[in-house]
């Protein structure tokens, strides 16, 4: 009796439950499912814009197109490996100086840091770019060249050039997103046992040492999460920038993969269906790289 | 020995201050982009065209009554605040009762449920606004406030029930329980007992949440069409374009300001939230 009346509490409410789950597990089918399984189908069709009929699947003519017959999309390849190299590696080591820099001292103020790094991450990306676009003005009494200028170095013309355009771009990325992976890393380094570090330090472990010996390796898990978080990051981003503060310019100079994407499928020659193709080849190439970071930092940790 | 402790002292005063100074010069690098947009703000157009690093003359406040009229701010202000109240109420309602029963429950098919939702991590807008463009489209939604407003909340359920989940896993049950043996049915319990005991979870995905609608881009420079409708990230990139031709950049600068400002003010007072909800979500990947 008593057994019984306790399973009817514990009993599940099947009403209930489906209530709770289906209307949110329907809005996830309807509108992130549902919109990534089309884009796979009509990466293989020739739909020119709002499927107004006449599509025909062309199979694979879409991917033999982007690196066939479109040096547009080699351009914007290279320009997001080049970010995707540079972004997520710097961003994820200066975050980590500075996380293992506030976790280990015992400054008074670390708190306001962590605070005021974080930031960033929170502000509206156009406005970022604006600001930005200001900041890097090509003349030399523009504020990043007048910072140079105190080092001796020449006024550069930042967005307006095709080699430095790129970069500007890359050092706002890294701005933007250093505390967000900062507080992250916090958090992991949290985890870690203080009784390590205070055996390094009767050891007699030097900063250093305890960075590269104790924390990078124990971290190692958490850096290959935080890889592939900045990896998708990192692509939202420099379709954000590269809108708002060259436009993709000059040139092609700071067109990726996500900007090219919306050019073939809004511009004036509208391919959908391309567009699907650049945008299928560009997430599973995220998803590569996400696989292979976890595997190379999950097998480290083993070591 | 005093003298060996002398020495170790001074080497932790060196890595102390190499330490505090490495951090301020960094402070300075994150500010000092919003605080030339504060004091740009001020500035009038001539003195921007001047010098773009002198401080203001005076507080050319009519920047921010340009800003709001001519430039149409007020209009897009009011379209924000509309999208993301509405979106964060939608994602709410939907999100409490899912995360709920993912969290206390080992329903038929919850571990398909949890995989789906994990692979939608991955899913971000960048990836999927052509396909949900032409899916508006069908379903006649395009260049609707309100239809943003439910897209935002639909695409941001995964992540927000995982948080969610998380953190009522963490509540012991024995307080449904008594509730249940009280009489309540499922429901009074999740919303008399459960979402006053998950507040700060709750808290921390509004705030994650709100603030990523608030400076949302890509859907809404896609789906909006009309001028009306703009919100405030479209309009600002609008005013952007514009002003390379016009130069009202004190105007400008102002509509920035007014991007910014309830984003720090909600900043500033749920922060704790904020880096904790980060922090949650992080470990989940």
């Amino acid at each position: 009796m008593r057994l019984k009346r306790k399973s009817k509490v514990n009993a599940m409410p099947k009403g209930f439950v489906a209530l709770c789950v289906l209307p949110a597990l329907a809005l996830v089918l309807v509108f992130l499912i549902y919109p990534t399984a089309t884009a796979v189908v009509m990466s293989f069709t020739n739909a020119a814009s709002l499927a107004a009929g006449g599509v025909d699947f062309i199979f694979l003519d879409n991917y033999i197109r982007m690196f066939t017959n479109d040096p547009h999309f080699i351009v914007a390849l290279r320009n997001t490996l080049q970010i995707l190299a540079v972004v997520p590696a710097v961003t994820i080591f200066m975050a980590l100086v500075f996380a293992f820099g506030l976790t280990q001292s015992k400054l008074k103020e670390k708190s306001v840091y962590r605070v005021l790094f974080f930031l960033p991450s929170i502000l509206s990306l156009v406005v970022v770019a604006v600001v930005f676009s200001a900041l890097f003005h090509p003349r030399s009494t523009g504020p990043i060249n007048m910072l140079i200028g105190w080092f001796g170095i020449d006024a550069i013309p930042w967005l307006g050039d095709p080699t430095f355009a790129i970069w500007a771009l890359t050092i706002v990325m890294v701005w933007q997103a250093v505390g967000y992976y900062m507080v992250l890393l916090i958090a992991a380094i949290d985890g870690i046992s203080k009784e390590i570090y205070e055996a390094a330090d009767i050891d007699g472990a030097s900063a250093i040492a305890k960075f590269f010996r104790i924390t990078a390796p124990l971290l190692m898990d958490q850096i290959g999460i935080t890889y592939v978080l900045a990896l998708s990051g990192t692509m939202s981003i420099s379709f954000i920038l590269g809108r708002v503060m060259t436009n993709f310019g000059p040139g092609t100079a700071t067109l990726v993969l996500p900007g090219h994407m919306y050019n073939m499928a809004f511009g004036p020659a509208a391919s959908f269906g391309y567009a699907m193709a650049i945008m299928v080849f560009t997430l599973g190439m995220a998803l590569v790289f996400a696989f292979v970071s976890r595997k190379l930092t999950v097998r480290k940790e083993r070591l | 020995m005093k003298q060996k402790f002398d020495a170790y002292r001074a080497k932790a005063f060196t890595i102390r201050w190499s330490i505090r100074i490495l951090l301020l010069i960094y402070t300075l690098i994150v500010l000092y982009p919003l605080f030339w947009n504060i004091m740009s703000s001020f500035k009038s157009t001539e003195e921007i065209l001047h010098s773009l690093t002198a401080f203001p003359q005076g507080f050319a406040l009519d920047n921010y009554v340009r800003a709001f009229v001519q430039a149409n701010m007020g209009e897009y202000l009011f379209n924000s605040i509309f999208v993301v109240t509405s979106s964060l109420v939608m994602l709410l309602i939907f999100t409490i009762p899912c995360a709920y029963a993912m969290a206390r429950y080992q329903f038929f098919g919850s571990k398909v449920v949890e995989l789906l939702f994990a692979m939608c991590l991955f899913i971000q807008t960048v990836y999927i606004y052509i396909p949900l463009y032409s899916l508006l489209h069908r379903l006649n939604m395009l260049d609707n406030l309100f239809a943003l407003a439910f897209v935002y909340a639909a695409i941001s359920i995964p992540f927000s029930a995982f948080l969610l989940a998380g953190y009522m896993r963490g509540i012991s049950p024995s307080f449904e329980e008594a509730a249940k043996i009280d009489g309540c049915g499922n429901w009074k319990t999740l919303f008399k007992v459960v979402v006053p005991m998950s507040k700060p979870g709750i808290i921390t995905v509004a705030l994650l949440n709100g603030m990523g609608f608030w400076n949302e881009y890509i859907l809404a420079l896609v789906t909006l069409r009309s001028p009306e409708n703009r919100t405030l990230p479209i309009g600002v990139a609008n005013l952007f374009e514009v002003q390379r031709r016009a130069t009202d950049f004190g105007a400008l600068y102002a509509a920035l300001m007014i991007v910014l400002v309830p984003t720090l003010i909600m900043y500033f007072i749920g922060q704790s939230y904020l880096t904790k909800g980060i922090a949650m979500g992080g470990e989940k990947g």
